[in-house]
């Protein structure tokens, strides 16, 4: 982990090009309404990754490896097939009563099957498709979800609903999630700029660009992200959020038990004063993953935004 | 044969040089970065700083004088530190492959850091304090055990000894770390900046605390580098004209691991420049310590200072990881400077 | 006059005995030649007295123990010259030769570690103070005198070990010690080189106050430069005295288990 060698410095960039190329590759060919066969009273649907998943019967013993997963089947109300946890999730608390696997790339296919789940819930970003191939041999459906935008989360809610029976709920939430943006939307703020800070100052910064969650909610309530041209989350310079002098910040960094609050902390970063955000004291805090999950409570992010730019 | 063929300090117009170049690479750095600030108006603010006037452009100044000069001055003082041990290391230990890591110590800072985040350490009225304290605490337990233990093993303390323990005791604190990172949960995000090293976020405090490191423990070693020279020529013959050798390497592996776990409880580790700049100073200005080691303090600071400023430049807004560039950088030079090294004969 | 005594010299490898109970002594103006077979112990002997390994016993110079000493105090009574010397950096042949010099340093910057003795031995040569001029005086002797003065300025990766040996002989010759320890420096040189070192030694051995502990399996060199033998086996002296007593038939008889005097003879009428 440390790179000290150049070895391990080519190690690193092999991996993170390695990790590009499988992402890319998984992200092909997600939408396709191809002509599952269904066993009769069964449910067939293509995942996000064009996969096909083929379930006799609603799902009554399913495992959620990535936090949004399990933020899904809680929210349908589908919480109590949910044998097994992928170690990240955390929401809602009832969750952490569920066993929890190892996750991402220490997996431990056998731990999943000991659980015996008819189906496993997992993110493309984490896993890899041998995992997915292993699982299925086991004789387990896998349901990949590779959600990257608001609407592409209301289609793996929809999937997650039809899976486990609950196509009605994830209608509901699907139509709740929608009003609560459009209410943003028709609220929207006239102008004005915000800086997502991913993580703290002192881990070099971290700021969430376009094709985020964040990115989609700035633009929901009439903001625009300082980082915009960037792609995806990037490490940025000091320099740069002090020279784009964001109106707005939202921090998501979580508070780890050392030294200021990050709010305190962003307030008395040396040379910051003269960002209007921190002068105006505009930061808004929502540390627990609101806006960087594919999941319901994308909505809860995008009002806390809403509220905080208006004052309320 | 004249009298100054025996030379072996520098002469006054190398050491005017080795200033000047540094205070270039120094105005370089501070006028160039992620944001383009005007040569006239970044060194008008700095020159208004440093006279202790108040600012002038209050957006330039916050972004030179209070971001990016400190960062340039903890990524100047921290190359030095770093190169010096790598090349007091390299001469001690007669092993090209050396420096301030060898011994483990910073393997061991690592440690402690991520015990802090772990077990969220906090010292009394310290804020922020505690993963810097617990990484230069569990440096300087980490010498202690590896040296009871060479000490066990081999009263000589010789230098095999010291490498093999050194790198099964940086494999022994990195599988307890992996161990620790497992349990971090949420934590483990975190842990991986620490490891990675990073220059963002250091402040004039960290320059200071780099400062008087490098005046106290650097200093200790610019007193040794005629027992460098000795152990670099072979520890027997170190011994033969009278060197203390235990004495001389006790003194040394303390200043480097301090030094070291300095460096580490600032900006984590910074792999590389410890290992590389010895070699490139040495290629240019032969292998007596005498010349050697004030000249691995410039070139050090240089090659920090302009590795970083790549980190902060090259694929701006975005910001590289300063350990990524100093490997790239630093490999490509190694492999040049070692054929070019092997042609001359040196 | 004795300059230098060993008395009741032991070293222990954990069980095993290196050198058991030698006990001799070195007068100034002597070669003494320490010969025997390989594994007699002859090299853990004077790498003891050169302070490489603990021994019990006491060994002493000039009446005074070397244990007490600080390391650059014995430097400047016994200076050693190794069997081989690898060299890894390009130290120019002045700048080790230089190195030599280190004990001899003043002041509290140039002093390695423990160098606190100060001038109490009136073993630098007869300068009370030590001006760095005088260091390069006898650096550029001692470069001169072994012949190295083309090759001053060269670095020693360039050298052959002929050449790199000879190096550190001049170091040594720079270090300016009254005894000289020489651990058979000879052993991978050829016979030029050889002869060199030999000749160059003897020479050095002609100052006032000097005295040279040698060894060696060359029984020949032993017989051409010793003016005294100590003949080693199995840890310990198994005769001692001048060069025909100490080497005589029975005596290697005894230690080598062959007659080497015949064998000697055998490869000279060869010639």
């Amino acid at each position: 982990m440390k790179h000290k060698s150049p070895l391990a410095a080519a190690a690193l960039v092999l991996a993170v090009l390695l990790a590009m190329l499988t992402l890319s590759a998984c992200g092909s060919g997600t939408d396709a309404d191809a002509d599952t066969t269904a066993p009769a009273g069964g449910i067939a649907l293509v995942d996000q990754t064009g996969r096909d998943v083929i379930l006799a019967a609603p799902a009554t013993k399913t495992v959620a490896l990535a936090a949004s997963d399990a933020e899904i089947l809680y929210a349908l109300g589908a919480g109590g097939t949910v044998v097994g946890r992928g170690e990240y999730c955390d929401w809602p608390s009832e969750v952490l009563d569920v066993p929890a696997v190892s996750s991402g790339a220490e997996t431990n296919i056998e731990q999943i099957i000991a659980l015996e789940p008819e189906l496993v819930f997992m993110n493309t970003m984490a896993q890899t498709p041998e995992q997915v191939e292993q699982l299925e041999a086991a004789g387990i459906a896998v349901y990949s979800s590779d959600a990257k935008t608001i609407e592409e989360t209301y289609s793996s809610i929809r999937d997650f609903g039809t899976l486990t029976g609950k196509e009605a709920e994830a209608e509901g939430i699907i139509e709740t999630m929608k009003a609560t943006f459009d209410a943003a939307t028709a609220d929207k703020v006239d102008g004005g700029t915000i800086y997502f800070e991913v993580s703290p100052l002192e881990w070099g910064l971290w700021a969430a660009g376009s094709g985020t969650f964040m990115n989609e909610a700035a633009e929901l309530v009439g903001l625009t992200n300082v980082f915009a041209d960037l792609e995806g989350y990037a490490e940025v310079s000091e320099e740069q959020v002090i020279e784009r002098n964001p109106d707005y910040i939202l921090t998501i960094t979580m508070y780890y038990g050392e030294g200021l609050q990050p709010v305190e902390e962003l307030l008395q970063r040396p040379g910051w004063e003269t960002v209007a955000a921190i002068q105006n004291q505009a930061i808004i805090e929502l540390p627990n993953n609101e806006l960087s999950r594919p999941g319901p409570r994308l909505a809860e992010g995008v009002q806390a935004l809403s509220d905080f730019v208006h004052g309320r | 044969m004249a009298g100054s063929a025996f030379r072996e300090s520098f002469r006054p117009w190398v050491w005017a040089a080795f200033a000047v170049a540094t205070a270039a690479a120094i105005v370089l750095c501070v006028s160039l970065g992620s944001v383009r600030v005007p040569f006239v108006d970044a060194t008008r603010e700095v020159w208004l700083a440093l006279t202790g006037r108040p600012a002038g452009d209050a957006k330039v100044w916050s972004i030179v004088v209070s971001v990016r000069f400190p960062r340039v001055l903890v990524a100047g003082l921290m190359g030095a530190a770093l190169s010096v041990c790598g090349c007091a290391m390299q001469g001690l230990l007669k092993n090209p492959l050396a420096d301030g890591t060898t011994l483990g110590v910073s393997s061991g800072a690592g440690l402690g850091a991520i015990v802090a985040i772990v077990f969220g350490v906090q010292v009394p009225g310290l804020p922020l304090a505690g993963t810097t304290i617990m990484a230069a605490a569990f440096a300087f337990l980490s010498l202690l055990v590896i040296l009871t233990l060479a000490y066990r093993l081999d009263r000589s303390l010789s230098s095999n000894t010291i490498i093999l323990l050194g790198v099964i005791y940086s494999m022994f604190v990195a599988s307890i770390s992996s161990i620790l990172v497992t349990f971090a949960g949420d934590k483990a995000r975190t842990i991986l900046f620490w490891t990675m090293g990073s220059l963002a976020s250091t402040n004039y405090g960290n320059a200071a605390l780099l400062a008087v490191a490098l005046l106290a423990f650097g200093g200790v070693l610019l007193t040794k580098r005629r027992e460098l020279n000795a152990f670099a020529v072979g520890e027997d013959n170190a011994l033969h004209i009278g060197v203390d050798v235990k004495r001389t390497k006790l003194v040394v592996l303390i200043c480097v691991s301090a030094l070291t776990g300095i460096c580490v409880s600032v900006g984590g580790t910074i792999g590389f420049v410890g290992l590389v700049t010895p070699h490139m100073v040495r290629f240019l200005v032969g292998p007596n310590h005498l010349r050697l080691m004030p000249a691995v303090i410039f070139g050090g600071a240089i090659f920090l200072m302009l590795c970083d400023l790549a980190a902060r430049t090259l694929l701006s807004p975005r910001e590289l990881p300063i350990g990524v560039v100093t490997s790239l950088i630093g490999a490509i030079l190694f492999v040049n400077i070692f054929t070019a090294a092997r042609r001359k004969g040196k | 006059m004795t300059m230098l005594e060993a008395r009741d010299v032991t070293v222990r490898y954990g069980d095993l005995t290196l050198v058991d109970g030698v006990s001799f002594t070195v007068a100034e103006g002597e070669w003494v030649m320490v010969c025997g077979p390989n594994g007699a112990g002859k090299s853990t002997l004077v790498n003891a007295i050169a302070q490489g390994a603990p021994y019990t016993g006491d060994v002493l110079f000039e009446g005074e123990p070397l244990r007490r000493m600080k390391p650059p105090q014995v430097a400047r009574r016994i200076g050693v010259l190794a069997q081989s010397n690898a060299a890894l950096y390009a130290f120019t042949v002045a700048e080790v030769v230089r190195l030599g010099r280190y004990a001899h340093r003043e002041g509290f910057f140039a002093r390695g570690g423990g160098g606190r003795g100060g001038r109490d031995d009136g073993c630098d040569g007869g300068s009370g103070r030590n001006p760095a001029g005088r260091d390069d005086e006898l650096v550029r002797e001692a470069i001169e005198r072994t012949g190295l003065a083309p090759f001053a300025q060269q670095s020693v990766l360039t050298l052959s070990g002929g050449e790199l040996q000879r190096a550190f002989l001049a170091q040594v010759f720079a270090q300016d010690p009254r005894m000289l320890i020489l651990d058979e420096p000879t052993n991978h040189l050829d016979l030029v080189y050889q002869k060199r070192t030999f000749e160059l030694v003897r020479e050095w051995l002609r100052r006032p106050g000097k005295a040279v502990l040698s060894v060696t399996h060359d029984l020949s060199l032993a017989r051409a430069y010793g003016s005294r033998v100590l003949l080693m086996d199995r840890a310990r002296i198994v005769s001692a005295g001048a060069p025909s007593e100490a080497l005589s038939p029975a005596n290697l008889e005894a230690v080598y288990g062959m007659d080497v005097h015949a064998w000697m003879r055998d490869l000279l009428e060869k010639w």
